[in-house]
């Protein structure tokens, strides 16, 4: 295969277009979080830069290129340096593959799936690294904290994805959006539905599973160290990944730019592939302003005993649906039916013995009568009185 | 599960409602009528002078000792417009001391002194927050307006009313006076004279 | 760094700094960390201390209660009448029934608030970031009233020896009352979005028990103590003011740990609402102050009077020599105290648990620095 000129100059003009969608988009998502979450707790997000503060990114954007950057005096500088990039660069590849609408990708790889898994376990090395070469404890336990979280959470999603290979017989993308002409895979596998929004939750590392850069405890994780210019990477990386993890909800399990219209101008396919990630999207902010977070052994208890199970589960099913050549509902109703289990546990082992506490302590709680109260007294007393002595009224 | 689902519609209700924030600058909320401002002078009209004599009792008990003043001798008593004999010539409160308490409005007894509804007085410049009298006037100017302000003692410091008071029982004594007959009484007269002429 | 050979490992040693979001101030914990297990905490104090006991010493009487305002800066209103009881009571002065009322009215809206926001941070160093807001409009609510009737939003100086600085407004009654319906619909919101939520209960329940009996030798007072099963409250044990003409409950818990003491604090603000309704039900008219000299000149003597802050039991050890400025001002601060029991709250759980444990003691450093 040659390589012309014009080919090169072509791919790197899609290159250069998707590298400013994605940066818009992930810009995008920094103004919405600050607007629902603002909403959601009674105020209002930005207001001031540009209209209804869309601005506001850019602002934040320019704020941080123009700090300092400030690197620890004991850190190992070229790990320090290359760390953010080997966060960042590998969440900006993976949307080589990813299709915006129909014939508008970059590349139509066969390998999509495999390449996106692929290429998001990068992003966990550079997190280590960023923890390891900042030379500062609470970087170490960040650091620690990330590999352990992300490279469990990698389980569920990879499982996930393979289900949806096995429903749509191909790991491309396009044929993946193809194969849910008639019913999206959110419906039929619901399971995988839910396990691949919780895993991708702890993938980008959102609450309920921010642990690892969690303000009020390790003060930004492997993050600490970083200001300026080179936060402002991991910062774009994050909703970048957060971006990543709605669009691929959108084309795996809610049909793309297909379900339910169909064949429809790109245009119009685009504004729907978009509207189904923003909603995926506005749905993780949403836990986000709800749930507290996790322990760091809770959040591995989670992943390891429940999440990845599910998974499985969900994988043998679909293999078994296939096999056996059982009716699509079939599906859907053995997801619901293995959801019950992990639920009942949570209600009977936590929920019931806490509200029983509650009840418990209502009865328990010391209760203190009234006594009855003596006549006011409309006599005001003196300071200083000797005792026996009492003024008139 | 259940909890978490509740939590949800928890927030996701919130989205329907009104923000509770309030635009400021465009839009200031309104203190309560008993809001202890930032302290401020107040003016006696019926006398074009402020009530404060410089007596400093609000200097001492103020906790953080943040003002100063100093008293000089009233030009208008002699022109007969007020019973003040001593006026405030300067005073200053800096008012990055002051912890807005109130005691200098507590113990101040010549309705001189009020908490007035200043509270965005922020300025520039390091000396920008010591209000000389000129500025503690004109903010009390103001208070007085916004609040319809009233002394709470006008017989003993409203100089229209406290010289009227003091006409009044000074022509009581002077009848009193002429009306006895005796010679003490008489002697009385002239002392009483005496001290009429002189005040 | 502490060097403890044990299967040629070291223990590190984590310096949760003076300068951390989730220290409720400036605190330093210092961790004796193996992995993620705390071995041991070594709190260090007073980088908020402001010499409050030696100012009091030359304030008169009346500019202590200014200082009383901002020792505990969140309880004003319960400060200020910790310290006035105890000046009355070296004074012999017997407090209008009025002016106790609208004292413990005040005193148990500071309460709300101040529980209200013990609710909001606790959530937040847990990772909830919304029911600050929540806690914090109702705050905002109360506040207001403050303002109305006491002219300032926080450092109140109202609540003066010998009664309370002016009488309330004609519209207390029923913006209180209306006041109350609003606070409890907002404490409840923040109790739907936390109490039974699935990682609010696994970050909370079984972490950082204390037994009920260590918990009284090392001094804990308050919901601290009562979540430990010790039913002692100051209002019910020693009552003051008018608290033995109202009837509530006082919450107490059984485990000991973060989450009992989060929900004693809970039943606390309801029970506190149920009583300002109680006194705004049994409140009459009358003279809201003594009729005394301006200036306080109590006879020579010592007191010591306790009352109960959100936080616990305060105390107030006042010495006079006669003149109108203390001799010796001392303050029991509850927070002080309750940080004591951070160590054996804290051994042998994880890094994540400190934070969780110092949330839920919740101390106030103005008031355990001074």
């Amino acid at each position: 295969m040659s390589l012309e000129l014009m080919d090169v100059v072509w791919v790197s003009l899609w290159l250069f277009t998707l590298l400013n969608v994605v940066a818009v988009a992930a810009l995008s998502l920094v103004w919405l979080e600050r607007k629902l979450l603002g909403r959601m707790q009674g105020r209002v997000g930005p207001t001031r830069v540009g209209p209804f503060g869309l601005l506001q990114p850019i602002a934040d954007g320019i704020k941080l290129l123009m700090k300092e950057d400030i690197a620890p005096g004991s850190s190992s500088r070229v790990l320090f340096f290359v760390a953010p990039l080997l966060v960042f660069v590998p969440s900006y590849m993976v949307w080589i593959t990813i299709p915006f609408g129909r014939d508008l990708f970059v590349r139509n790889l066969d390998l999509g799936l495999f390449f996106f898994v692929a290429l998001s376990v990068l992003g966990i090395v550079g997190l280590v690294l960023a923890g390891w070469s900042s030379n500062s404890k609470y970087a170490i336990l960040g650091g620690f904290r990330s590999a352990a979280q992300l490279v469990s959470y990698e389980i569920p999603i990879i499982m996930t994805i393979l289900v949806v290979a096995m429903l749509a017989g191909s790991l491309s993308f396009h044929d993946v959006v193809l194969a849910q002409d008639v019913v999206p895979y959110a419906a039929v596998q619901p399971l995988a539905f839910g396990v691949f929004l919780l895993a991708g939750l702890a993938e980008v590392g959102r609450t309920p599973f921010d642990i690892y850069h969690a303000e009020s405890e390790v003060v930004g994780g492997p993050f600490v160290e970083y200001s300026g210019a080179h936060w402002a990477i991991f910062f774009l990386a994050e909703y970048i990944n957060t971006f990543m993890v709605g669009a691929l909800g959108a084309l795996l399990f809610l049909g793309g730019w297909r379900w339910p219209v169909g064949d429809v101008p790109a245009a119009a396919g685009v504004a729907l592939f978009l509207f189904k990630t923003y909603a995926i999207v506005a749905v993780i902010f949403w836990v986000r302003a709800t749930y507290p977070r996790m322990r760091i052994d809770q959040l591995m208890s989670f992943g390891w005993k429940v999440l990845i199970p599910l998974s499985f589960a969900a994988f043998v099913v679909t293999a078994f649906q296939m096999f056996y050549g059982w009716p699509i509902w079939m599906l859907t109703l053995l997801s619901l039916v293995i959801l019950v289990p992990p639920i009942y546990i949570q209600l009977r082992w936590q929920r019931t013995p806490a509200m029983a506490l509650a009840k418990h302590y209502a009865e328990i709680a010391v209760a203190v009568h009234a006594q009855p109260r003596p006549v006011p007294v409309a006599a005001v007393t003196e300071a200083h009185a000797a005792p026996g002595t009492e003024d008139d009224a | 599960m259940i909890a978490g689902v509740k939590g949800l519609l928890t927030t996701l209700r919130w989205l329907g409602k009104r923000p509770l924030t309030a635009h400021y600058p465009e839009q200031h909320l309104p203190v309560q009528e008993r809001y202890m401002g930032f302290p401020a002078l107040l003016t006696d009209d019926t006398a074009d002078e402020p009530f404060c004599t410089g007596c400093m009792v609000c200097v001492r008990e103020c906790p953080t000792q943040c003002m100063t003043a100093v008293m000089h001798d009233n030009p208008n008593v002699a022109e007969g417009t007020s019973h003040r004999r001593k006026i405030i010539e300067t005073f200053e409160i800096n008012l990055n001391r002051c912890i807005l308490c109130g005691i200098c409005v507590d113990v101040c007894a010549l309705d001189a002194i009020e908490m007035s509804y200043e509270h965005e007085l922020a300025s520039f410049g390091r000396a920008g927050a010591r209000a000389d009298l000129e500025i503690l006037l004109t903010l009390g100017r103001r208070y007085m307006e916004q609040s319809a302000w009233t002394p709470k003692n006008p017989e003993k410091n409203v100089a229209a009313v406290a010289l009227a008071k003091k006409a009044a029982a000074d022509a009581a004594k002077a009848a009193a006076a002429e009306g006895a007959s005796s010679p003490a009484a008489g002697a009385d007269a002239g002392g009483t004279a005496e001290a009429e002429g002189e005040s | 760094m502490t060097t403890e050979r044990q299967h040629d490992t070291i223990d590190m040693m984590l310096n949760m700094g003076p300068q951390h979001p989730a220290t409720h101030g400036v605190f330093r914990m210092v961790l004796t960390l193996d992995g993620e297990r705390v071995l041991d905490v070594t709190p260090h104090i007073g980088y908020l201390h402001r010499g409050s006991e030696k100012l009091c010493e030359g304030e008169s009487y009346g500019q202590v209660v200014t200082l009383f305002d901002r020792i505990d800066y969140i309880a004003n209103l319960n400060n200020e009448l910790a310290f006035c009881r105890a000046a009355e009571r070296l004074m012999s002065i017997e407090v209008p029934e009025r002016a106790m009322y609208i004292r413990v009215i005040l005193a148990e809206l500071n309460r709300v608030a101040s529980h209200a926001l013990f609710i909001g941070t606790y959530a937040i160093d847990l990772g909830a970031m919304t029911p600050v807001m929540y806690g914090f409009r109702e705050r905002e609510r109360i506040q207001n009233l403050f303002e109305a009737v006491t002219g300032a939003r926080m450092m109140h100086n109202f609540i003066r020896i010998g009664g309370v600085k002016e009488d309330v407004p004609d519209d207390f009654g029923p913006r209180v009352r209306q006041l109350i319906g609003q606070v409890r619909e907002g404490i409840e919101e923040m109790d739907r979005l936390l109490t039974f939520n699935e990682v609010y209960l696994a970050r909370t329940r079984g972490v950082g028990v204390i037994d009920a009996a260590t918990a009284i030798s090392v001094g804990l007072t308050g919901p601290s103590l009562r979540g430990s099963g010790v039913a002692y409250d100051v209002r019910k044990d020693d009552p003051y003011e008018i608290y033995p003409y109202l009837s509530y409950k006082v919450p107490i818990g059984e485990n000991g740990d973060c989450w009992d003491r989060y929900y004693v604090r809970l039943q606390e603000c309801y029970e506190s609402l149920s009583m300002i309704s109680q006194c705004l039900d049994q409140m009459e008219a009358g003279p809201t102050m003594v009729q005394m000299r301006r200036i306080a000149r109590p006879p020579k003597g010592e007191v010591y009077v306790h009352s109960e802050n959100p936080r616990g039991d305060i105390g107030v050890y006042l010495v006079s020599d006669g003149t109108d400025k203390p001799y010796r001002l001392k303050i029991r601060p509850p927070s002080f105290c309750n940080l004591v029991g951070l160590a054996p709250m804290t051994r042998g759980s994880y890094i994540a648990d400190a934070v969780a444990i110092l949330g839920s003691l919740d101390i106030v450093l103005g008031e355990v620095d001074r």
